[in-house]
């Protein structure tokens, strides 16, 4: 569509610092869930470490709405070579070795999203920068969405969060584009990996900064999202430099809806064979009561 | 796979999960033998619309309990801007509230005519003209309106975690069937607890046969759901929650009860118990196992 709106985010230039991740907070008025975390140094500690490299947000949560992934690499490719089987092992224990993906992630506003698709109460609705969107008042805490989203995006607001029991998740900053503002993740990204717009012009881009890396020797530089096979685009694409699978991104995410049909055949098929089943029960007891009783018989 | 966060559907859903089943089940089989049943199993329908509609209305409670917001329940029926109806055709939970009220106003219908039947609750002066409703063709399409709203309660569900991205749950087509399956032999294990003293020994005979029918084909459609998981049937099958249903539903709650009715007659009521009430163990360890196992592979926050 050509009035789509959303990110490009081109991970060869994300450099780890979180700026997104603050920003976001930042403008969202997100908690920064310090009371939730239990520290051996008392509450309101800064919280422990995870021990995943640099990455100490874990995942999406109700008020981590940007996550930055940092996947550590072994074995470098030499620059110009496919890496015919990268090793995704564990930390390299020397660090001598090692080279980072780091991935800014978040809500994928999905063309064709599968927690709008499933959403009972309307509360998830596509807005006119075709971002997805969730109402507050009207979500019910039902949790549908959070099991349809193949990319752990949506999480429960808990207690002292804003709309507490509904369903929490990027916004695409609403707020701010309705007054014609860049989202706060994208303005604050100081390297602009984080890339904001018109889909159509962030498309034309990425294409051609895809070029750019393959002919300097980086044939594994690839696009994530920015067709329609991964349902139907995303309004948010990502430039990868390895395959989808590393990143924790799901190659070939499904659409709720595509099981309902199959699924209701094999179950009315089901619900057949149990009508036969007691018709056969109940109606065979009929004739041998009808041979073996006499006054039946006479009736 | 496994980067879907967990919906955490836990006890409130599995404890609908198993009623609902067992409503569901109870009132198909008491629609089937409005159609087709003689005046001696229509004790049994009776049985199944005493356990319908109560059951109806504590799934209901179960259903506004695991919502986070429960007050806000009647939004999967009214939008609460417009005030419209909401329906969305292809989200099956949207379906589903629809379904459960249909499945309401169904049974509560059948509840009344119940005590009208029994003479309950001063209803008994309605009791002649309800004979009547109900043997009229009105009366004969109501019973087809009842398997419809039994069969759509029994399915839906299994169809609802299919259309999701939680492994296990959406690599398969087959949970429909299965919790249809199982709506249907626990609803009748049910029926057989319940009904068991009142009814004629035939009619009992009869509720024992149609069981033993939907046991089989839940079995059957049990192996073929794990079959249908493909590249996921080995971790299934060594899952915690997968082990669970394949023991407790597959073993205690299916092959166990189908070995027992095939023992002697002497055993007699005790076995008849014995096995129904395994059968409806089987089918709450099947809806637990079911939940658990797909949530297990998903990221948990909180």
């Amino acid at each position: 569509m050509s009035d789509a709106y959303g990110f490009y985010t081109d991970t060869t230039v994300c450099i780890g610092c979180k700026a997104c991740q603050v920003a976001c907070h930042q403008w969202n008025e997100l908690p920064a869930e310090l009371e939730q975390q239990p520290s051996e140094h008392g509450p309101g500690q800064t919280r422990p470490m995870t021990g995943n490299s640099y990455d100490n947000t874990g995942s999406f949560s109700d008020v981590n709405w940007r996550h930055v992934k940092f996947i550590e690499k072994s074995d470098i490719p030499a620059v110009g070579t496919t890496p015919a089987s990268v090793s995704h092992s564990p930390q390299d224990p020397n660090r001598d070795n090692l080279q980072w993906l780091m991935m800014s992630d978040v809500c994928k506003h999905c063309v064709n999203a599968p927690c709008l698709e499933v959403c009972p109460t309307g509360a998830i609705i596509r807005t006119e920068f075709d971002s997805v969107y969730i109402q507050e008042p009207v979500c019910n805490g039902c949790r549908n969405c959070v099991g349809a989203c193949p990319f752990g995006v949506i999480h429960m607001g808990g207690s002292g969060n804003a709309g507490q029991g509904t369903a929490k998740k990027c916004t695409l900053c609403y707020d701010r584009m309705q007054h014609g503002l860049t989202p706060a993740c994208a303005q604050a990204c100081p390297t602009e990996s984080i890339q904001f717009g018109k889909i159509i012009d962030l498309k034309v881009r990425a294409e051609q900064r895809v070029k750019d890396l393959h002919d300097l020797g980086f044939p594994q530089a690839q696009l994530y999202g920015a067709d329609t096979k991964i349902l139907g685009g995303l309004n948010s694409f990502y430039l990868l430099m390895d395959q989808p699978e590393v990143y924790g991104l799901p190659s070939n995410p499904k659409l709720p809806s595509r099981a309902v049909i199959p699924s209701t055949l094999f179950s009315m098929g089901s619900a057949l064979l149990v009508a036969l089943g007691a018709l056969f029960a109940f109606r065979k007891k009929r004739m041998d009561e009808f041979a073996t009783d006499p006054a039946a018989k006479e009736r | 796979m496994g980067i879907t966060a967990s919906p955490n559907w836990q006890g409130w859903l599995i404890a609908y999960f198993f009623f609902g089943g067992i409503a569901a089940g109870a009132y198909f089989i008491a629609g089937l033998l409005e159609l087709i049943g003689s005046e001696r199993d229509r004790e049994i329908a009776r049985g199944a619309y005493y356990l319908a509609f109560p059951l109806l209305v504590l799934c209901s409670l179960f259903l506004i309990a695991d919502l986070h917001r429960p007050e806000r329940f009647w939004h999967m029926l009214i939008q609460s801007d417009t005030f419209w109806p909401m329906f969305k055709y292809w989200s099956p939970m949207s379906v589903g509230s629809w379904i459960l009220s249909a499945f309401g106003a169904a049974s509560f219908v059948s509840f009344a005519d119940a005590l009208a039947e029994d003479g309950r609750f001063g209803l008994g002066r309605l009791g002649s003209w309800a004979r009547m409703m109900r043997l009229s063709p009105a009366g004969k399409l109501f019973a087809v309106l009842e398997m419809l709203a039994a069969y759509g309660l029994a399915a839906y569900t299994g169809v609802l975690l299919s259309a999701t991205n939680v492994p296990f749950w959406s690599n398969t087509n087959l949970l429909g069937a299965l919790f249809m399956a199982s709506a249907a032999s626990t609803g009748i294990a049910a029926l057989i607890l319940i009904m068991g003293r009142r009814v004629a020994h035939d009619s009992l005979a009869k509720l024992e046969t149609a069981d033993t029918l939907a046991m089989a084909l839940e079995l059957v459609v049990m192996i073929g759901f794990v079959a249908s998981l493909g590249s996921l049937a080995s971790r299934f099958v060594t899952n915690k929650y997968g082990l669970i249903m394949l023991i407790g539903t597959g073993g205690a709650g299916l092959v166990l009860p189908l070995i027992l009715r095939l023992l002697p007659k002497s055993w007699g009521q005790n076995a008849a118990v014995v096995s129904a009430l395994l059968v409806l163990v089987g089918g709450l360890l099947l809806r637990y196992g079911i939940l658990n196992a797909g949530q297990s592979l998903t990221i948990r926050v909180d």
